[in-house]
C-alpha cells in the first residue's frame, strides 16, 4: 500500500476548483497557513460564509467525529475544535467551493493530530499490521467473503454499527465517508491525502473485513434462532 | 444506478465465476456511482449470466444500505451548536 512515499500525482485530479483552494494545505496539519491563495473577506462576510456555507454541514461533521472517536465527548470537542479552525482560516476558503469535504479534512487531521494519540480506546489492531496482511500476495483470491445478502438484511443499527466500529479507524473511515456521507472518490482523496487508487483499495479491504464482522453477527444470530427453536 | 436484477432462469445461469475479485472490485464502484458506462455496460450483462456475479451484487448493495439506513446517524447537539457560535462571536 503506497499511503505514505509514492504519490500518484496522476491520481489526483484538481477537481471543480483548483488544487489549492477548496481543500488548503494550511489548515491540515499543525494549523499553520501555508501557500493556499488568502482571500480577504470583511467581518461580516467571514460570518456570513461561516453560517451559510459551514454550519449546514455540522450534524454531518458531528457523526463523522463521534463514528472516529466513538465518544460523544470527544466527539464534541472534535467538532468545536475543526469550527473554530475552519473559521480561523476561512481566508483560505473560497465560497462556493466544497466546503463540506474541506471541512472533513480539517476535521480528518484534527483527529489524527489531537485525538487519535490521546485515544482512550486502546489501538486494536494496528492498521499498518492490517494493511500488509491484506497486501500479502494472496489476499486477493482469499477475500471474497461467503456471506449471502438475505443473512445480513436483518440485522439491527446497533449490530451493523458495532461491525463498523471494530474495524482499524482508516477502514471505518473510508467506509464513513463512501458509504454514509456519500463523497466521490476524488473527495476522499482529497479528505485523505491520498490517491484515489488507495482510496480505491482500501474501500476494498475495508469491506471485506466489515463482511466478516457481519458474518460472524449474521452467524451468531442462526445459532440464537435455532436454540430458540 | 439503475440496475434491475433479471429474475433467474438456473439453467443458463453460470455457477462459477472465474474473476469475482475483479467483478466485487467493479460492483463496488458501480454501487458508488464512480463507474464508467462500459463498466455498467458489464456488470448488467453478468447480472444476466452469472450467479457468483448477482448474489454479490445483492450482498454490496444490502449492506450499503444497513449502513447508510440503519445506523444512527447522530445529530450535533444544541449546545456545542451554541458554543460553537458563542466563541466565534468573540473572534472579531
Amino acid at each position: 500500500m503506497s499511503d505514505t512515499p509514492t504519490r500518484d500525482e496522476q491520481d489526483r485530479p484538481n477537481g471543480p476548483t483548483g488544487p489549492d483552494q477548496t481543500l488548503p494545505e494550511g489548515v491540515s496539519a499543525d494549523g499553520t497557513p501555508t501557500e493556499a491563495p488568502v482571500r480577504r473577506y470583511t467581518d461580516e462576510q467571514k460570518y456570513a460564509v461561516f453560517n451559510k456555507e459551514f454550519m449546514p454541514h455540522i450534524d454531518s461533521m458531528y457523526n463523522f467525529a463521534f463514528r472516529l472517536t466513538m465518544d460523544e465527548d470527544d466527539a464534541n470537542d472534535l467538532v468545536q475544535d475543526t469550527y473554530l479552525k475552519a473559521f480561523r482560516f476561512i481566508s483560505s476558503f473560497e465560497q462556493g467551493t466544497n466546503a463540506k469535504a474541506w471541512l472533513f479534512r480539517i476535521l480528518k487531521n484534527s483527529f489524527i493530530n489531537d485525538y487519535r494519540k490521546k485515544s482512550k480506546e486502546p489501538a486494536k489492531v494496528d492498521y499498518q499490521d492490517v494493511e500488509t496482511t491484506y497486501n500479502s500476495e494472496d489476499a486477493e483470491t482469499e477475500h471474497t467473503i461467503d456471506l449471502r445478502a438475505e443473512s445480513v438484511s436483518d440485522l439491527i443499527g446497533d449490530e451493523v454499527a458495532t461491525a463498523l466500529n471494530s474495524l482499524p479507524v482508516d477502514f471505518r473511515t473510508v467506509i464513513i465517508l463512501c458509504d454514509i456521507e456519500g463523497f466521490t472518490y476524488e473527495e476522499m482523496a482529497k479528505i485523505l491525502d491520498i490517491p484515489i487508487g488507495t482510496v480505491r483499495s482500501r474501500l476494498h479491504r475495508a469491506r471485506n473485513l466489515l463482511k466478516e464482522k457481519l458474518r460472524d453477527y449474521a452467524a451468531s444470530m442462526g445459532y440464537r434462532e435455532q436454540n430458540e427453536e | 444506478m439503475q440496475t434491475s436484477l433479471p429474475s433467474s432462469s438456473p439453467g443458463s445461469m453460470k455457477e462459477h465465476c472465474d474473476h469475482q475479485v475483479d467483478c466485487l472490485k467493479m460492483i463496488q464502484v458501480i454501487l458508488d456511482g464512480q463507474a464508467t458506462e462500459q463498466q455498467i455496460e458489464r456488470l448488467r450483462n453478468n447480472l444476466h449470466t452469472c450467479q457468483p456475479c448477482i448474489q454479490m451484487y445483492n450482498l454490496e448493495k444490502e449492506i450499503k444500505q444497513l449502513l447508510n439506513g440503519k445506523m444512527e446517524k447522530k445529530c450535533c447537539p444544541e449546545q456545542l451548536i451554541a458554543s460553537i457560535k458563542a466563541r466565534i462571536s468573540q473572534f472579531s
